[in-house]
């Protein structure tokens, strides 16, 4: 939709909007925008919001009204969530609940911040309470005993055609891994979580089967640490999660705290690359997972891309070579192949595994101003 | 018991018809309340009667709308004293422009809280009934209305409305769809026809054959006898226009059956009436929407200052 700027949105529900996705503590999306007018496709004054939840989202439509912008918004929830009512959770009510809405005043950007973090509150509440009443002996045990994690979320998913599942978001590792890295450029909170899924006991089933296990992270995290090399422990027959998680978070946690600490391994390699190659042109100084020299061959120069892996030295960096003279007929510069196959020891010296790049670059250099004059390259 | 289950909910043709037109002239969203009734509905004899439907045996009909702005504050807490007392209300509606169409947080808050209002509840009208219990029915319908979002339809000539009927159930605090029957012209709809209760009536007027001359014995008497001539006149004025009570006395007793003409002049009058109403509603239908654009235009102005400082 062309008019989905943001010069379309009005005033007050701009500011309040903006201030939601810049100061909520998780990562909020709009997922559309769109306008109450019947003939107009502006002012924008409703939008759906993807908010996460338990390593999912949730999808909310918010329904402003331009027409009269003292109202305050109304929410309209998922259809799954039909019963979700956030200000009659509790009957007998003794809610003072209602007064983030009830005193609305459209000039404060916090206001829709602050309904939508009650909201959300309100939301972990409710599926709490589905999950609770769950008929499945050994989900009551599973709940009992993990309930009292801090952040730990929970889903209830049923839907005709779908067999009822219960979902857990468990938060893993009580460490601040943001603290851990040097100038971390993190805005949110990196969290590991453990996804469990249990499926909804069916009486008849004499043996309940293992839950569907699986870590999840924040995109983020992959630049010092991939959640895809860590290899699950094996879940018993009889186990439960009391039992599974300590293991699994005493693993996890060494892993984390090697893989913080290969930041330094990297940032010394590429320290040692710079005393043959000269200062780097360009380098990542938070995680030191790409460094850029500039080569020369005789005449010919040419930049070395290095991309360091997070699992350094175990894995070598994958080196490609770009030249400074040679374009392509889109007026790109030339580029090689990502070589991964020189030799290559992790139990060499910083200093050697310099040194034997640069034997390795001397030769490649030759091998790559020939293809880049016969065009043999991209 | 206050909470009793309805069977379906009706609504007349003409009062839907005017619902959506005002919904789809109108600037933004719109709410109000709606009016009607509760009655049983007629036994069905049937031999497979199941427990489910039997247990559902009233009719709401909703006969007529008041578009309201705020009977409610911005939580969905109705303000009692906000809503009008003379009539029968049965619940309200609400109807959005491009959103989905399932009931919202809101709607949820006002719909509980109406329906929570015992001393707006209705007596449930039962004809058959002998015994002077009646029972109560709270205002708990709960009437969408809403336009897709998807935006195909923007720039289209279709409008399309859709609507869903509720009844709002404190029990379990949940919305329970109910079906809504439009209620028409034609043989499907004859039941509605028979039960039909007139309620646009004539004032009690003293119109009685006066058939004795009464011996008029003091001046107090004749004054109270003018009083309530023009008092009648004046009742009378307000259905029919140009008519006299006086007539209205033949029309009653053995005579009355030579005096069709007279009836029809009634009629007539009451036509009369009803179309200087129509055109004043009209006149001053304009006179509003002018107001309204105007207010409008002064409204977007001053949203645009308040932007710009």
């Amino acid at each position: 939709m062309a008019a989905a700027g943001p010069e379309n949105v009005p005033p007050f529900i701009a500011a309040q909007l903006s201030h939601l996705l810049s100061h909520f503590g998780l990562t909020v999306k709009v997922e559309q925008m769109w306008s109450s007018d019947k003939y107009n496709s502006t002012p924008l004054d409703r939008f759906t919001l993807l908010i996460p939840y338990c390593l999912d989202f949730i999808k909310w439509d918010v329904i402003y009204d331009a027409e009269s912008p003292n109202t305050a918004p109304d929410v309209i929830f998922s259809p799954e969530d039909d019963d979700f009512h956030p200000f009659h959770m509790f009957p007998s009510s003794s809610e003072p609940a209602n007064n983030c809405l009830s005193d609305w005043n459209y000039k404060d950007p916090t206001r829709l911040l602050t309904l939508i973090q009650y909201l959300r509150d309100q939301y972990v509440l409710y599926q709490r309470k589905r999950v609770g009443e769950v008929d499945d002996d050994r989900l009551t045990f599973e709940i009992s005993t993990i309930l009292s994690r801090e952040g730990i979320e929970m889903h209830m998913s049923s839907g005709a055609e779908k067999s009822e599942e219960v979902k857990f978001a468990v938060p893993l590792l009580d460490m601040n891994i943001n603290k851990m890295v040097a100038c971390c450029p993190w805005r949110y909170s990196q969290r590991i979580y453990l996804q469990v899924v249990y499926p909804v006991g069916r009486k008849y089933m004499s043996v309940p089967s293992a839950p569907r296990l699986k870590l999840v992270s924040s995109p983020e995290l992959k630049a010092v640490f991939s959640i895809d090399d860590v290899k699950l422990p094996p879940w018993l027959d009889g186990m439960c999660l009391a039992e599974y998680l300590p293991n699994l978070e005493e693993y996890l946690g060494k892993q984390v705290l090697e893989a913080v600490s290969l930041i330094e391994v990297r940032r010394h390699f590429i320290e040692a690359l710079s005393s043959p190659l000269g200062r780097p042109v360009e380098a990542d100084a938070v995680f030191c997972r790409k460094a850029t020299f500039l080569a020369a061959s005789g005449v010919f120069s040419f930049l070395v891309h290095l991309l360091i892996p997070t699992q350094f030295p175990k894995q070598q960096p994958a080196i490609m070579l770009q030249s400074s003279q040679h374009f392509n007929s889109q007026m790109a510069p030339m580029k090689s192949r990502v070589m991964s196959d020189y030799p290559w020891s992790p139990r060499w010296e910083p200093s050697m595994m310099a040194e034997r790049i640069c034997d390795f670059l001397a030769d490649e250099a030759l091998n790559f101003k020939r293809q880049c004059s016969e065009g043999q390259v991209q | 018991m206050d909470d009793q289950p309805l069977q379906k909910i009706a609504i007349s043709g003409p009062t839907l018809a005017s619902l959506i037109q005002r919904f789809s002239t109108s600037p933004s969203s719109l709410h109000g309340l709606l009016f009607g009734h509760v009655t049983p509905l007629p036994l069905t004899l049937s031999d497979d009667d199941d427990d489910t439907s039997s247990s559902a045996t009233l009719l709401a009909i909703v006969t007529g709308f008041l578009t309201s702005p705020s009977f409610h504050d911005s939580s969905g807490t109705v303000l009692p004293s906000s809503l009008p007392t003379s009539s029968p209300l049965l619940g309200w509606f609400s109807a959005r422009r491009r959103s989905p169409l399932r009931p919202s947080m809101r709607e949820f808050s006002v719909t509980s809280s109406l329906s929570s209002l015992s001393q707006f509840s209705s007596q449930i009208q039962n004809p058959n009934s002998i015994s002077s219990e009646s029972s109560l029915f709270p205002p708990c319908i709960f009437l969408l209305l809403a336009s897709p979002s998807s935006s195909d339809h923007h720039h289209s000539h279709v409008h399309t409305h859709e609507y869903r009927a509720f009844q709002f159930r404190p029990a379990s605090l949940s919305f329970e769809p109910r079906s809504l029957d439009v209620v028409n012209i034609g043989p499907a709809f004859r039941g509605h026809y028979g039960a039909f209760a007139p309620n646009s009536n004539l004032p009690p007027l003293d119109c009685g054959p006066h058939d004795s001359p009464m011996i008029s014995d003091g001046g107090d008497e004749t004054m109270g006898k003018m009083k309530q001539a023009t008092k009648d006149q004046r009742e009378l004025n307000q259905c029919a226009e140009g008519f006299e009570v006086g007539r209205l006395s033949r029309m009653m007793g053995s005579e009355a059956k030579n005096y069709t003409e007279g009836l029809e002049e009634l009629y007539q009058k009451m036509l009369v009436k009803i179309e200087n109403l129509s055109g004043l509603v009209e006149k001053s239908s304009a006179m509003v929407i002018e107001q309204e654009n105007h207010n409008r235009k002064l409204k977007h102005k001053i949203l645009r200052s308040a932007a710009s400082e």
